[in-house]
């Protein structure tokens, strides 16, 4: 096999996604005075596009961001010098802290990760290595492990396929470490306002007053006029793409099943409460719509801007706001999942940057600690009900299984029937693996749970 | 036999080539040929030289035509005819070599020194060239950077004595430490010479992942097996019989037919500047097999046509020779004018070529093209009326030099250096900071001040605010020295961050040598009151005192240039100064800026991307980069200077409406390429031709940005952050920014639905909205849009098919409204062409 370097020169390679897009252009004249047959035509085309094992169960990925990273000995590995208790759940030998009770009735639908070790400490890297497996580097930007999920299983139904919600109120940059950096933008996550807003819209999914889908299809035959000259004259592959992405946004805007599953206002009040109101159990549920209507990769960020970063009055943050939130939003989606028979195909991940210390500091805070951390993940077939790994006594250092990044990616992948073990060549010749874990190794699937 | 009596020595092979090669086909006459080398020196016994004979023919081409020559030599007792048409040294002497082709001949001189003795042994180039020519170590395989089956080898023998290493001591080589991991076992044996790995696992006799490599009693296994024999010794290294210097291949550039072959002669130049033909100790490779392949002997085939480089790699140095295949070469091919030297080596290669360049673009495209390239806006309908009436016949060259005196320009130049110098956002703490470097760098593009001024200025920096406004202390040393390395010198370093570069012959300690010269980078204070400065203690996360640790074994480095010269200890206390003024005056800097600048104007480096000069990675047009350079160098480092030799060059002037011969080229410069205009400039072209400007809202309520301000203005992308711009790729400059011009489906829909095109069509006060009140008559609006927009007049068909359907539309200002966004969506409009 020949993988010395080719192509030198050309900045990316996006040879299968040509394919797609070619197939995609109705007709010379671009999308212009569709008419709905036409429409359903290419909405059908786009319907079922990747998939890649058929006998994976797992079709989608929700992950719940834990902005500013939360105590791992408040929350999931309850340890002494916690001050607050240990509780049982319903998994016999599982016991998580006082302030999960309700999830403590849902061990069985979720595993944890007690052994995550990583290796960026300030917000930034630790966030970006959480979500690519890399350090942040200035030479090059890395893809999220949502993005790469999105690009293997490729859209369905015509729902956006990756979604970010809410955005961040401030320091947007965080919001590109979600980025699919150069596996193309059509995995880039579609990042949305904050779901529990009263006025919670998509932005362009929508046609604006005074534009009827008439006026639409007049103003691409205007166009049509005006592009006429040049098009005879000079045709250029990147055009053709702008038309099927046209074709496929007209589509979204024209049908309904988008702007529905975007719209919250169609759930149960009872559901929204169970969820929670606030920005945290509105996104989660905005998850839920999504994933069901066909979304593969949907991010549920509803914590604030550093939220549980509690270098002071660590307790009463986690006790008062941060853990509730969590609680009750996390198990809603495990009990609504389950009860919708999506459980089987969703994978549910809930983790933020790194842990948190092990010691309280002046401030009755606790500071960065990505030494020893816990996560959550279950759902698409990973088991629940299991803990992988172990601390010390104090929670402060691993003491079995130490888990990177990569393992946890390896995991979640072989459940959506990716290759874990797969690499992408860089625009640069570089290669790069999907799942890596510490010291540039592959990671490894999580035997315990899959 | 006598003595003196001729021997003639025949190879009567018939021709292989088609007819249309046939050089006795009367259409297509060979004129003359030519033996290449013509001079021949062999030295030492047994050394041997490859010949190719080339023919000149009626159509133009060179072709070569080895295979149909008959070969003799004046003294067949001095040299012998080997195989594949190789001389071959017997005895001291001067002979003639004549080579004759349909009854052209020509004749080389070859002279044999020094027949009886041999060249000293040295396992560089005796042992380690097999290793190259069978891709032994190669990427791939044991050259990469872990090696391959726990064996190691330098790629392309770069690093002779570690080969050496592994293979006489074994072991398995660790890609982060010094240290060797497991059992050490010798790849050769001393005792039972056959037996060795070295041998058996090439030659397919054990199993071997690389498979069959070559024949047991091949030369290559007869070589390795004699040295093992001898005790394998390492010979001699640098002695001057042996050291090379570096590769000249022949042809540098060269055409083929689409049943073309050509055999690649490489030559080793010696330190003691004696040159070898090495043309069978290299390993060949095609980076575009699908346009013309080559053998492992080093002739190249030609497939289909289009251009590649073929890379060769011999005793540790590499080199690239470009061929290109076309179909028939053109008769009559037309006179091309030449405004510059730029314009002389463009048209020279696409003659030879066989491409033939479009005409010249037309006053319309020449001034939308021009404005956007240097001032980053469109011009207003006004000046497009004037310039097109203008009968002055230097009325471009005038053009010119109002965008390089603009205001535009100052704002334009500040935004796209904002982009690589990454003015960025990195908290609301360091804005003012962000600031102060933004306007250090408007200062620069205001005042012209020469460009090596700049980049030193960059590098260089101490103090509060201003050039330092990239340093932030949260990143290591190495990164910051990366991305200068990226920006200022066209390298991409960091892959020998970790590892010898896998590609290049970069190494881990060059990375580190120059990183040492971040060492003492540091920062008193912090965030907006911080001061960047040099002090012996260094980068504070490495702790007090803080020298730069190589990984590997954890020693101190120290400041090291390049070519392995070490900072005297004098010159310490402002290490990165010393590191700024190397490297302004190192023959990179200027290439890999014009490089930059260069792909400004053509969509396209010269060496593309244009921050990626590697050895894999040849420019198309090696003498053209070295003139820009050059000539960049000699007016003092001027920007505006290398602006406006690209501007006024006949090449930056074609036409993007391509020809039957060049339509598929897209790397010569033959037409002009479609590029999509930056976010920035679209979103700005889109205000100004809708006469309605953005409003750039504060992130967090600070009020909106002050009337006037355009997207180019914007400093950073968070104080005042639009979707347009994050949607059309605009980048966060937080890493080197890739800008991604590419369409996705977010622009779409905002196109079809978005606020920017919807509200600015018929905003109050905005172009349309005036000239409807104005009662102007459609004809006129449609005009005036076009001018506007696309920078022409509408054609006597858009003006017919756009009347008619506005005359059948019940509602007027609707309808123009919607013509107006025909026109802002259009290709013509969003792409620079």
């Amino acid at each position: 096999m020949d993988r010395t370097v080719k192509k030198v020169g050309c900045l990316t390679c996006h040879e299968k996604d040509m394919n797609r897009r070619d197939f995609l252009r109705v007709g010379s004249l671009g999308v212009l005075g569709m008419s709905l047959s036409q429409f359903l035509h290419v909405k059908s085309a786009l319907a079922s596009v990747g998939g890649v094992n058929e006998k994976a169960k797992a079709q989608a990925c929700i992950l719940i961001w834990l902005e500013g990273g939360a105590s791992q000995v408040d929350t999931w590995d309850p340890k002494p010098n916690s001050n607050f208790k240990a509780i049982s759940t319903n998994v016999p030998g599982i016991q998580v802290s006082e302030l999960l009770p309700r999830m403590a009735g849902q061990m069985d639908k979720i595993s944890i990760v007690r052994s995550m070790q990583t290796e960026e400490d300030n917000h930034a890297g630790a966030s970006y290595y959480a979500l690519t497996g890399h350090r942040p580097s200035p030479a090059m930007r890395f893809p999220s492990f949502g993005s790469i999920i999105t690009k293997e299983l490729g859209p369905r139904n015509n729902v956006p396929p990756h979604v970010l919600a809410p955005q961040w109120e401030r320091e947007r940059q965080y919001e590109r470490y979600f980025g699919s950096a150069f596996i193309g933008p059509e995995n880039d996550p579609m990042v949305v306002p904050d779901p529990s807003r009263e006025d919670f819209h998509i932005d362009d999914l929508r046609l604006p007053k005074g534009l009827s889908l008439e006026r639409v299809e007049r103003r691409q035959a205007f166009m049509d006029i005006w592009d006429r000259f040049h098009r005879e004259k000079m045709e250029v592959a990147e055009y053709s793409n702008m038309d099927s992405f046209r074709a496929q946004a007209l589509n979204m805007i024209m049908t309904p099943d988008v702007r529905e599953a975007f719209d919250l206002t169609k759930e149960p009040d009872a559901t929204r409460d169970l969820y929670g109101r606030g920005p945290v159990g509105q996104s989660v549920l905005l998850a839920r719509r999504l994933v069901e209507a066909g979304s593969r990769f949907v991010t549920a960020a509803g914590f604030p801007f550093n939220s549980w970063d509690t270098h002071s009055d660590n307790d009463a943050k986690h006790r008062d706001e941060q853990v509730p939130a969590l609680d009750r939003a996390l198990s809603a989606l495990l009990i609504d999942l389950d009860r919708r028979g999506l459980l089987e195909s969703t994978v549910v991940i809930a983790m933020g940057e790194f842990g948190r210390t092990p010691h309280i500091n002046a401030k009755l805070g606790r500071d960065h600690w990505p030494d020893c951390w816990s996560l959550v993940v279950g759902g698409g077939g990973i088991a629940g009900g299991r803990v992988v790994g172990a601390s010390d006594e104090r929670g402060a250092y691993v003491a079995e299984s130490q888990t990177s990044m990569g393992d946890v990616y390896a995991t979640i992948y072989k459940a959506l029937g990716i290759d874990w073990e797969k690499t992408y060549m860089t625009p640069i010749g570089r290669p790069i693996k999907v799942a890596t874990s510490i010291g540039g190794e592959t990671g490894v699937p999580l035997k315990e749970l899959i | 036999m006598g003595v003196a009596a001729l021997w003639v020595v025949v190879f009567l092979i018939p021709p292989v080539l088609s007819s249309h090669a046939d050089p006795a086909e009367p259409e297509n006459q060979l004129l003359s040929v030519r033996v290449i080398p013509e001079e021949v020196d062999l030295w030492g016994a047994g050394a041997a030289q490859r010949i190719v004979v080339l023919g000149q023919f009626a159509d133009g081409m060179r072709r070569d035509v080895s295979d149909q020559a008959e070969i003799t030599v004046s003294n067949p007792e001095c040299v012998r005819l080997g195989e594949s048409r190789r001389i071959i040294a017997l005895t001291d002497g001067e002979v003639v070599l004549t080579a004759t082709v349909a009854g052209r001949s020509a004749s080389a001189q070859v002279r044999v020194q020094g027949s009886r003795q041999q060249r000293p042994f040295s396992f560089q180039r005796d042992i380690g060239s097999i290793f190259t020519k069978n891709g032994c170590n190669t990427t791939d395989c044991h050259g990469g950077v872990k090696g391959k089956g726990g064996f190691k080898l330098s790629l392309n023998a770069v690093l002779p004595k570690d080969d050496y290493h592994w293979i006489i001591e074994g072991g398995t080589f660790q890609v982060l430490t010094d240290e060797v991991e497991g059992e050490r076992v010798p790849r050769i044996s001393l005792e039972e010479p056959e037996k060795s790995l070295l041998l058996q696992k090439p030659t397919f006799e054990v199993a071997h992942g690389g498979g069959e490599r070559f024949k047991v009693g091949s030369d290559d296994y007869r070589t390795i097996l004699d040295w093992i024999r001898a005790g394998a010794p390492y010979g001699e290294e640098s002695g001057d019989s042996v050291k090379i210097e570096g590769l000249e291949l022949f042809p540098r550039e060269a055409v083929l037919g689409l049943d073309g072959k050509y055999q690649l002669l490489v030559t080793a130049v010696l330190s003691n500047g004696r040159r070898e033909d090495a043309t069978d100790q290299a390993l060949y490779t095609s980076n575009n097999k699908d346009v013309a392949k080559v053998s492992q002997g080093g002739m190249v085939e030609a497939v289909k046509t289009g251009e590649t480089a073929v890379m060769v790699r011999a005793a540790g140095h590499a080199a690239s020779a470009t061929f290109g295949v076309i179909a028939d070469p053109i008769a009559d091919y037309p006179e091309i004018p030449r405004h510059n030297f730029i314009d002389e080596h463009v048209f020279a290669k696409l003659e030879k070529f066989n491409i033939v360049p479009s005409e010249p673009c037309g006053d319309e495209q020449f001034l939308r093209r021009a404005c956007l390239d240097v001032a980053g806006m469109l011009p207003p309908p006004e000046r497009v009326r004037q310039f097109f009436a203008d009968p002055d016949p230097n009325k471009r060259a005038k053009l010119i030099e109002v965008l390089l005196g603009s205001p535009e320009y100052v704002e334009y130049w500040t935004f796209r250096f904002a982009d690589i110098y990454r003015v960025a956002y990195y908290s609301v703490f360091s804005a003012k900071g962000t600031h102060a470097y933004w306007q250090w760098l408007r200062e620069n593009i205001q005042s012209n001040k020469p460009y090596d001024q700049i980049a030193r200025e960059k590098l260089a920096c101490q103090g509060p605010r201003g050039a330092t406004g990239h340093y932030h202390i949260d990143r290591p040393p190495e990164d910051m020295m990366s991305e200068e390395v990226r920006v200022l010198l066209g390298r991409r370093f960091d892959c020998a961050q970790c590892h010898n570069h896998p590609y290049e012959a970069w190494s881990q300690n060059q990375f580190w040598g120059l990183t040492a010269f971040f060492g003492r980078l540091t920062e008193i204070g912090q965030y907006s009151k911080g001061i960047i400065v040099d002090l012996p203690g260094g980068h504070r996360d490495r702790g007090m005192g803080g020298p730069i640790l190589h990984p590997r074994n954890n020693q101190e480095v120290q400041p090291t240039f390049l070519d392995g010269r070490i900072l005297p200890d004098e010159k310490r206390r402002d290490p990165r100064m010393e590191l700024a003024d190397w490297m302004v005056s190192h023959p990179y800097f200027a290439e890999a800026t014009v490089n930059r600048m260069w792909g400004y104007f053509f969509g396209r480096g010269i060496v593309d991307p244009v921050d990626d000069f590697r050895s894999t990675n040849p420019p198309t047009h090696p003498e053209l980069l070295a003139e820009l350079a050059a000539d960049f160098v000699e007016h003092g480092y001027d920007l505006k200077h290398l602006i406006r030799r690209i501007v006024s060059s006949r090449t930056y002037q074609l036409s993007g409406v391509p020809n039957e011969t060049n339509r598929d080229d897209q790397i010569n410069y033959s037409h002009a390429l479609a590029r999509r205009l930056d976010a920035e400039v679209l979103l700005d072209a889109i205000s100004e031709v809708t006469g309605v400007p953005e409003v750039f809202n504060h992130e967090s309520g600070g009020g909106i940005a002050p009337p006037g301000t355009r997207a180019v203005n914007l400093i950073e992308t968070d104080t005042y952050p639009s979707r347009f711009l994050d949607i059309h790729g605009r980048p966060d400059r937080l890493n080197v920014p890739e800008r991604d011009g590419k369409a996705n489906i977010l622009q779409a829909m905002h196109m079809l639905v978005g606020s920017t095109f919807h509200d600015k069509l018929g905003g109050e006060g905005g172009r349309l909205d005036r000239l409807i009140k104005s009662e102007a008559p459609d004809a006129e609006i449609i005009e005036e849009l076009c001018l506007a927009a696309l920078t022409r007049q509408p054609t006597a068909d858009e003006r017919s098919a756009l009347l008619a359907m506005l005359a059948a539309q019940p509602d007027r200002p609707q309808a123009l409204e919607d013509v107006l966004w025909g026109l802002i969506s259009s290709r013509e409009f969003t792409y620079n062409h």
